[in-house]
């Protein structure tokens, strides 16, 4: 196996009694990536977080986290990985200090470290607070400062933003886009396309258990770029829809070096606007 | 949120201390501190032992169990029965299974499992706080029920009590790993309520059940009770250490088979 590689699925497919779960999914997950596994609900996004960290047993195909079977994963496993899951699974009655502090105990982690991450999520005011008392998006920041408390090595992040307001959002961003940068492997299963757009490298479309597209935004955005137009503002008001040849690109050429190109883009799709050609379906569903 | 710019090195054995030593030690800590502060803060888990301790006291007191009536024995061994059958079924099946039930409800079980807590570590922190909580209460119930305690086998005594709190536990368990949500629970509870604490209390009033009673572990603990409020010599029988054991076994052995096939939360 490469040595950057740390999670891999080979031909898994998932039956439940009489649903069809997933489909012949493949893919790997290197090293300070962060793969998304888009897909409306249903898609089958939590089934595979549950199938590559050890909670369910796939019907076929092989699921290697870390070099391990996914089927065998012990102790030794988990205390490398972290897992937000869409629900948040936070004990309610204890104070947000406790809640991490038992976790802390379990993997060892000095209690330093857990001062650190409560003030990197914002909570350190907030750490004798019930956990039940929490807003949304403060209880999402401690499932998340609990997930990376013993600093994983793969973190699964189930809808990590859905729900939550935006300064909250944006603010996870940023922390799992500075986690990336440490090293961290992130597979993040979102429905928010703009959000996979931002912080994923490459992406999986899913779609009724199916991996209908998958790559970086980019390439996937421009393999669907059928129309092949620039959209230009000139500086008269004018918004023109041009086809991409030669003789539109000389055109606008001669207009930015007269300065009257106010703003211009191509129009490549979406992978909102991509996932509704190829699959028929609108994603927020 | 602050910055997180720091190096990736994972925190874990490795780092911060000798490599295995005391892992699963330091992880069954974590899981029963989780239990006692979750327990703790429970009251409607919380009120059981003391409901089971004040009624006691308050029917001791009410009934004049001090007094010199030839009642005394017949209503000290009903007394004790009612105290520690409550406390080993009622407490024991709802502590444990209701615990249970309330982590699948917050999904704390799952966060908990896949946080490298195996198995067994979970089973052994779950019961640790309610087993030392039923077999303190047990203790109580017989010191304050004006038993003569120059009678009491205490080796005995803490033999069966030891065992019973563990089976009781153990079912507990099993409710746990049944039930969806803390309300299924107790539904699931019931029917070991009716048999294992309606079936001893209701002994002494009618021979039928006072014979199933003698096959059921809580029925080896209120026959030495009452014997001990009857101011007899308990020892104990082979079929008491069979029942006793052997229900025990029996339990260990339904959890093991349904925890085999789909862990403490079925998908």
């Amino acid at each position: 196996m490469e040595q950057n590689v740390l999670l891999s699925l080979s031909h898994v497919s998932k039956r439940f009694k009489t649903e069809q779960a997933l489909k012949d999914i493949n893919m790997t997950l290197h090293r300070g990536e962060i793969l998304g596994f888009l897909g409306p609900s249903g898609a089958g996004k939590t089934t595979t977080i549950k199938i590559i960290t050890g909670q369910l047993r796939q019907t076929s195909g092989e699921a290697r986290l870390l070099g391990t079977d996914s089927a065998n994963i012990d102790a030794s496993i988990y205390e490398k990985i972290g897992v937000v899951s869409d629900n948040s699974g936070i004990y309610g009655k204890m104070t947000v200090w406790q809640n991490l502090i038992v976790f802390a105990r379990i993997w060892q982690v000095p209690k330093s470290r857990v001062e650190q991450v409560l003030a990197q999520v914002g909570l350190a005011e907030h750490k004798s607070k019930p956990a039940g008392k929490l807003s949304k998006g403060q209880t999402q920041r401690l499932v998340l400062a609990r997930a990376v408390l013993h600093k994983p090595k793969i973190l699964f992040l189930d809808e990590p933003t859905s729900g939550l307001d935006p300064a909250t959002a944006v603010a996870i961003h940023r922390m799992l886009l500075e986690l990336k940068e440490q090293g961290m492997a992130i597979f993040l299963t979102t429905h928010n396309m703009e959000e996979a757009a931002k912080l994923c490298d490459r992406v999986a479309l899913l779609h009724d258990g199916e991996i209908v597209e998958f790559g970086s935004p980019q390439e996937i955005c421009l393999k669907y770029n059928r129309n092949k137009k620039y959209h230009v503002l000139l500086a008269d008001d004018r918004e023109l829809e041009l086809a991409q040849n030669s003789e539109n690109i000389a055109k606008i050429a001669g207009w930015m070096e007269g300065d009257q190109v106010m703003r211009i883009h191509s129009c490549e799709p979406t992978l909102e606007t991509v996932f509704l050609e190829v699959t028929g379906k609108e994603l927020n569903v | 949120m602050k910055s997180m710019n720091e190096s990736l090195q994972p925190i874990g054995m490795s780092r911060y201390g000798s490599a295995e030593r005391g892992a699963g030690l330091r992880k069954l800590a974590a899981v029963t501190q989780i239990k006692w502060l979750s327990i703790s803060r429970n009251a409607m888990i919380m009120i059981g032992p003391v409901l089971v301790i004040g009624m006691v006291y308050a029917c001791k007191i009410l009934y004049g169990i001090n007094s010199e009536s030839d009642f005394v024995p017949f209503l000290t061994g009903t007394l004790l029965n009612i105290g520690i059958t409550m406390n080993i079924c009622a407490e024991g099946f709802i502590m444990v299974g209701t615990s249970i039930a309330e982590e699948k409800e917050n999904h704390t079980l799952r966060a908990l499992m896949t946080s490298s807590i195996t198995g067994v570590q979970y089973f052994i922190g779950s019961i640790l706080i309610p087993f030392v909580m039923l077999m303190a209460v047990n203790y109580i119930v017989l010191f304050i029920s004006g038993i003569s305690l120059d009678i009491v086998p205490w080796v005995p005594f803490f033999l069966v009590s030891m065992v019973v709190s563990l089976t009781s536990c153990v079912l507990g368990m099993i409710v746990g790993i049944c039930a969806k949500n803390q309300m299924n629970a107790n539904l699931i509870s019931y029917p070991f309520l009716m048999v294992f604490m309606m079936v001893p209390v209701f002994g002494n009033l009618s021979e039928g059940l006072h014979k199933i009673s003698a096959f059921l572990f809580t029925g080896v603990m209120t026959g030495m009770t009452e014997r001990l409020a009857a101011g007899e010599k308990y020892v104990m029988s082979p079929l008491d250490m069979a029942v006793l054991f052997g229900e025990l076994a029996v339990s260990v052995l339904v959890f093991l088979m349904l925890y085999k096939r789909n862990g403490y939360e079925k998908d």
